[in-house]
């Protein structure tokens, strides 16, 4: 592999690790927001554990989502920084507002969230999960304004070696974004309503004691899950009106576009015509609960493919019609850099990423007795040292 | 204009060495004060409330970086590429360290993640010396000299002093002597130091490579509004853990 194939692995691997987490962090935050405001409103002990059980695996599985998220904000300057040579001034200003208006509030909201436990006012806590969301999905739009750019560049004009920002409105209304943010929020929350349906039939199957508990998580899984996939679909069909010419000539983009529809169809038949329907007594059934189990995975396959899709049939332009790939690349960037941090990057995080899963279905196997998130302060006991 | 955002990201910058300055020195003083497994649990919970409001300034110091410089974010990273690789691989351990230590019970689990937290912040206080000696130089001279060693030891040691200010301030007595909230301020704006020397001899440079105007009103339309909330998300994280009665619990979530 030369240089710039590197530098593209890199970007492509370190994203997709990104992505699988952040998907499932839009799909849980608003799930985990309603819980905690039901519990919050009612009292109820069992809503207290849905928050508490659902909301401990979305902060597990949050933490892959800030690591890799580190790198993917890094890289931009490591490796392609022709890209803001050239770009900076339209595409970085996305950039800066998700950073600063966005994911600044996120993580001092979710701080507040996690460790407020026991310690703010009941509405406030409630508040913070809520503002948590909130900027998760701000986050998410100024991520796919500037994805949207580089897939459409509206909004700016060359001038001199370089773009200029003339018309920032352009880039909120751009062709290539109003229809890829609700599909991504729909996937999104196809993947949470997924999760919720494979972890309730695991724990289903094995006739924890908490069966209540499951079949409630299980059916809020499927509502959300069938209201994730009809927006996915609808709003991923309404894409092609908007879609650069010549784009599924790459066979690559074209393959992923393919099978990621094929797949996501049957999904989308199987959720909205099977199991919609089967929700009263989805739980009973326990011939189903091992192919909701095997179906968990499948939503995020088929987000990534949707990138793969988007991305590599960008190819090989950086910004459409505008800059390449090739060009975009830091000057004087040799294998050898890529290929050390390539490694570094893709054994570390894909070490976390393993070991997150594995805490994430450990979280699961133990059920929502006393889990760590929200746990009662321990009244002081001696020193015990040893 | 110019002016203003300037500001902001020299405030951003030296934020994060004032505030993450803190988490850090906790991180590199694990091992020297939390020779136990119940002290080390003790200092992390000490600090776990703050931890992700303060880590993120760096986000937003990057974000800044590419928003409002745009033609040196790509110099100022591609320049010390191995470093801030070293750097970034550093925070992931730290971060990871902390989200995973209390997540399996076990003293070679937790001994092992508190080793990362230790190691990460080792990593990440030495390479930021390293790189405002970078900086100073105007990116020209390799961050591997003896004075950028110096610097990396010099920032690594603020940020432990730092780490135990805050201690002593949120834990009183618990880790050595009991520190008043002045001392802390006082030990915070000596971590920014280093940070804001490097940016006031930078500033002329940054004013220079400033985006144009288009860019800056857009940013500032679309930013400025919520710096009150920004602020104000800050100062609730500071009212809500500070220390007294019930200050730090343990289990903590970290």
């Amino acid at each position: 592999m030369d240089v710039l194939d590197l530098a593209r692995t890199q970007f492509a691997v370190t994203g997709s690790l990104h992505f699988l987490f952040v998907v499932l962090t839009l799909g849980l935050a608003p799930l985990v927001a309603i819980m905690h405001t039901r519990w919050a409103r009612s009292g109820n002990p069992l809503h207290e554990r849905m928050t508490r059980f659902w909301g401990q695996i979305y902060v597990v599985n949050y933490a892959l989502g800030i690591v890799t998220g580190l790198v993917m904000e890094f890289q931009f300057g490591l490796a392609w920084s022709g890209l803001s040579h050239y770009a900076g001034d339209v595409f970085g200003a996305p950039l800066a507002m998700e950073t600063l208006v966005a994911f600044f509030l996120e993580s001092t909201f979710l701080g507040l969230w996690i460790f407020g436990w026991g310690r703010l006012p009941r509405w406030a806590h409630v508040a913070c999960i809520w503002l948590v969301t909130l900027t998760a999905y701000a986050s998410a739009f100024f991520i796919m304004v500037a994805n949207s750019f580089l897939q459409n560049p509206a909004g700016a004009v060359v001038s001199g070696d370089r773009l200029a920002l003339t018309d920032f409105g352009a880039l909120l209304t751009n062709e290539a974004l109003v229809f890829s943010f609700p599909h991504v929020v729909g996937a999104g929350l196809f993947t949470g309503g997924m999760v919720l349906v494979g972890a309730s039939a695991y724990k289903l199957r094995r006739r924890a004691l908490e069966a209540e508990f499951f079949t409630r998580s299980l059916r809020t899984g499927v509502v959300t899950a069938a209201i994730g996939i009809f927006l996915t679909m609808g709003f991923g069909y309404a894409q092609f009106a908007g879609v650069q010419e010549g784009k599924w000539d790459n066979t690559g983009a074209a393959i992923a576009l393919g099978l990621m529809i094929e797949f996501g169809q049957l999904l989308g038949l199987i959720v909205l015509f099977v199991m919609l329907p089967m929700i009263r007594n989805l739980h009973r059934r326990r011939w189903t609960h091992p192919i909701l189990i095997v179906m968990t995975p499948l939503p995020f396959a088929l987000a990534i493919l949707g990138w793969v899709a988007r991305e590599v049939g960008r190819q090989p332009w950086m910004i459409w019609g505008k800059l390449t790939v090739a060009d975009a690349m830091s000057p004087g960037l040799t294998a050898g850099m890529v290929t050390a941090s390539l490694v570094g990057f893709t054994v570390v995080l894909g070490l976390l990423a393993v070991v997150d899963y594995v805490l994430i279905a450990r979280v699961i196997r133990r059920g929502p007795q006393a889990p760590d998130l929200g746990a009662a302060a321990e009244t002081r006991s001696p020193a015990l040292s040893y | 204009m110019e002016m203003l955002w300037f500001v902001i990201f020299a405030l951003l910058l030296a934020g994060y060495f004032a505030l993450e300055g803190f988490d850090l020195g906790v991180g590199l003083l694990l091992p020297v004060l939390g020779r136990t497994r119940e002290t080390r649990d003790r200092m992390v919970a000490a600090m776990a409330p703050y931890v992700l409001a303060n880590e993120v300034w760096l986000v937003a110091v990057a974000g800044t970086l590419f928003g409002v410089y745009p033609l040196l974010e790509g110099r100022v990273l591609f320049g010390l590429y191995p470093l801030v690789v070293a750097m970034l691989l550093s925070w992931i351990l730290r971060d990871a360290g902390l989200w995973f230590r209390r997540r399996i019970d076990g003293p070679r689990w937790r001994g092992f993640w508190d080793a990362m937290i230790a190691f990460g912040s080792l990593g990440l206080s030495f390479g930021w010396g390293m790189t405002l000696y970078a900086a100073a130089t105007g990116f020209t001279a390799s961050p591997v000299h003896p004075l950028g060693l110096l610097l990396g030891v010099v920032v690594s040691l603020l940020f432990a002093l730092h780490g135990q200010a805050f201690l002593g301030w949120r834990a009183p007595g618990e880790f050595g002597a009991a520190r008043s909230g002045r001392a802390l301020l006082v030990s915070g704006l000596v971590a920014a130091l280093p940070a804001l020397g490097v940016l006031a001899g930078a500033a002329p440079y940054l004013l220079e490579h400033t985006a144009p105007a288009a860019t800056l009103n857009v940013l500032s339309v679309m930013v400025l509004p919520f710096a009150p909330v920004i602020l104000g998300a800050q100062v609730w994280v500071w009212r809500t853990f500070r220390p007294g009665k019930d200050a730090f619990r343990v289990p903590s979530f970290f």
